[in-house]
């Protein structure tokens, strides 16, 4: 890879002549991620083989292991598409037990609503899951310990983080493609806000925002390493999302191990630009993970599927200009 | 039925986990209370030295243990009737109550506020209460640590100005964060711009929270808990819809509850046993 300087370094370089040092000094290089785009083009039982597919393609080895599904659960809105499918989430706990995991939980800490099961009940899991509730951990309540992130970009200097997650061998961020509008866009890294423990933090977790929004999703990716990411992009959420949009049909599931790479390219297919949204910047320590170059494509291209998401007019600014 | 569920769940140690595990301090907070309204006081003794085990120097207590920092479970051991917590636990709670509010309205955040050019938002001009320190106050937490005082203010026969101040601001802060609706949500009245929707329990919550408030300012917020209570599919909302509700005298007379909703955490359990446990007009949470 020829090392360059990216659009935003170049327009860097116009501010003052450090930028021009630092580009010059510092060629980034970057191992790319494989990030995999499938269609799916609805929540029926193709998904099944469509996300053991995706799994055995990126070789995830869980024989033996613990593995803990996160999905987003968030209102009681069952027709809505603001809660991750339960389908989806169902057809990742089968096929990461046909993988040989020893044990497969779903587990997840909503921020507004106190009735997690409640919750996830409503939104169909505990119809389409069997056995769900012996399966399910409510991460708002389950016990916890502090722990001091390895990166601390936010004002938190330790955080309390349910032992479920903190002792999986592997954590799936099951995220849905939503827009969001402090951030821009909701995917695999914010859904982890979900498991910082509401019993202690509150609803919502405020805590998170007071500490800078931005800042403590990068801490949380640093704090959680050992994970996979699988978005939901059957349907997802255009507008004043995370919790009031309207739903937007994408037809596509999109995964990898990099979770960066992942939302990075959850929001090209969302016509949203990776390097106005903040929290993916901090995470990978500047643009160059975020570069489409660096991002192996496997699947569909963005091209074939990228739909613009509606942006209300507040969040315009993180609208993707040019692809 | 439900304190026979509630004793089930109750750990070695004394205290109750939300549904197993580990013990936390709201649910036995509250099952303590509702031993103690049922007449069971050695099953409450044995949650309430729990509790004093928890208790933090600061005088408030943390969400359970190994957390190191008190936080918004204080204000339901404030509920415990002081004889016995013990006095001197009591009267720690209630001072940390009064000595805590949501980090707008510290002094340091406004003259930030203001020097930034930033007009303090009009529901941020009356201080509530934070579920931990360093956050934002919300209608949660705010409409616990309110029945809290109240029912302290009620119970200790001379009421302080203190008390009385801090009642007076949480009340305000909640009449401020009602949503254009009516109700309540979690606290945010505006998303950007765009108006939210209420929530049943935090509905629920804050009127229970502003009994005595005048029926003119209550009557919208009612409306729409009676209508939340029509479609109501969670214990924890029924739970506090109905005490809400009832502090208004506007629970509807010979109420039940659906046979679908399911009560499966100690809290939930708990509070409807101290729902049956009062009659109309009346609750364990405040002084009739």
């Amino acid at each position: 890879m020829t090392p360059r300087c990216t659009r935003r370094e170049w327009l860097g370089v116009t501010a003052g002549p450090l930028a021009l040092v630092g580009c010059a000094k510092k060629p980034v290089v970057v191992t790319p991620s494989t990030v995999t785009i499938v269609r799916a083009p609805a929540y029926d039982q193709s998904l099944y083989g469509t996300v053991r597919d995706i799994l055995q393609a990126h070789r995830v080895d869980v024989r033996g292991r613990s593995v803990v599904l996160k999905p987003n659960l968030v209102e009681f809105e069952p027709g809505s598409s603001i809660n991750t499918n339960p389908l989806l989430v169902h057809a990742a706990y089968e096929a990461f037990r046909e993988m040989g995991a020893a044990r497969v939980r779903i587990a997840e800490g909503p921020g507004h609503r106190r009735n997690t099961l409640d919750l996830a009940d409503a939104a169909g899991y505990f119809k389409i899951v069997p056995g769900f509730e012996d399966n399910f951990i409510d991460l708002n309540v389950d016990e916890a310990t502090r722990v001091f992130p390895k990166q601390q970009l936010s004002r938190l200097e330790k955080l309390y983080l349910p032992n479920t997650v903190l002792g999986a061998d592997l954590l799936v961020s099951m995220a849905k493609m939503k827009t969001h509008h402090w951030t821009g866009a909701t995917l695999s890294m914010k859904n982890l806000f979900g498991v910082v423990p509401s019993g202690i933090y509150g609803w919502p977790k405020n805590v998170l925002h007071w500490a800078g929004i931005h800042e403590c999703i990068a801490d949380l990716h640093a704090a959680l390493p050992g994970r996979f990411a699988i978005v939901d992009g059957v349907v997802g959420m255009e507008g004043n999302g995370p919790i009031q949009g309207v739903a937007k049909s994408v037809g596509v599931l999109v995964a990898g191990s990099d979770p960066i790479a992942v939302d990075a390219t959850c929001c090209r297919i969302m016509h949203i630009d990776p390097f106005r949204v903040n929290y993916l910047r901090l995470a990978a320590g500047g643009d160059a993970r975020l570069e489409e170059g660096n991002v192996k494509q496997a699947g569909e291209s963005i091209a074939a599927v990228a739909t613009p998401f509606h942006l209300i007019p507040e969040s315009r600014g993180f609208r993707l200009e040019k692809s | 039925m439900s304190l026979d569920r509630i004793a089930q769940n109750q750990n070695p140690d004394g205290g109750w986990p939300y549904r197993h595990g580990a013990s936390w301090t709201e649910p036995t907070a509250y099952a303590v209370l509702a031993f103690l309204a049922a007449g069971d006081a050695t099953r409450a003794q044995r949650g309430i030295g729990w509790l004093k085990r928890m208790r933090r120097s600061d005088g408030g207590w943390p969400a359970c243990a190994g957390v190191d920092e008190s936080g918004w479970t204080t204000a339901l051991v404030a509920l415990v009737p002081p004889e016995r917590l013990g006095w001197e636990e009591h009267r720690g709670a209630i001072r940390w109550l009064l000595g805590t509010t949501g980090e707008e309205s510290n002094w340091v955040y406004r003259l930030r506020e203001y020097l930034s050019g930033n007009a303090p938002p009009r529901d941020q001009s009356a201080p509530g209460w934070p579920w931990v320190p360093r956050a934002a106050a919300w209608v949660g937490p705010t409409s616990l640590a309110l029945l809290a005082l109240d029912r302290e203010q009620a119970r200790s026969g001379a009421p302080t100005k203190e008390i009385d101040e801090r009642l007076n601001e949480g009340r305000r802060f909640l009449m401020n964060r009602m949503c254009r609706t009516g109700g309540w949500n979690h606290g945010s009245v505006n998303a950007l711009g765009y108006p939210a929707d209420a929530y049943p329990e935090t509905t629920g919550m804050a009127l229970a929270a502003l009994r005595g408030a005048p029926p003119n300012q209550m009557e919208k917020p009612l409306g729409v808990a009676l209508r939340f209570l029509a479609s109501c599919r969670c214990a924890d909302a029924l739970n506090w819809l109905r005490l809400g509700l009832r502090a208004h005298q506007n629970l509807p007379a010979g109420y039940v509850a659906p046979a679908e909703i399911q009560f499966r955490t100690v809290p939930e359990m708990a509070v409807d046993a101290l729902i049956s446990a009062g009659g109309q007009g009346r609750s364990p949470f405040w002084v009739a």
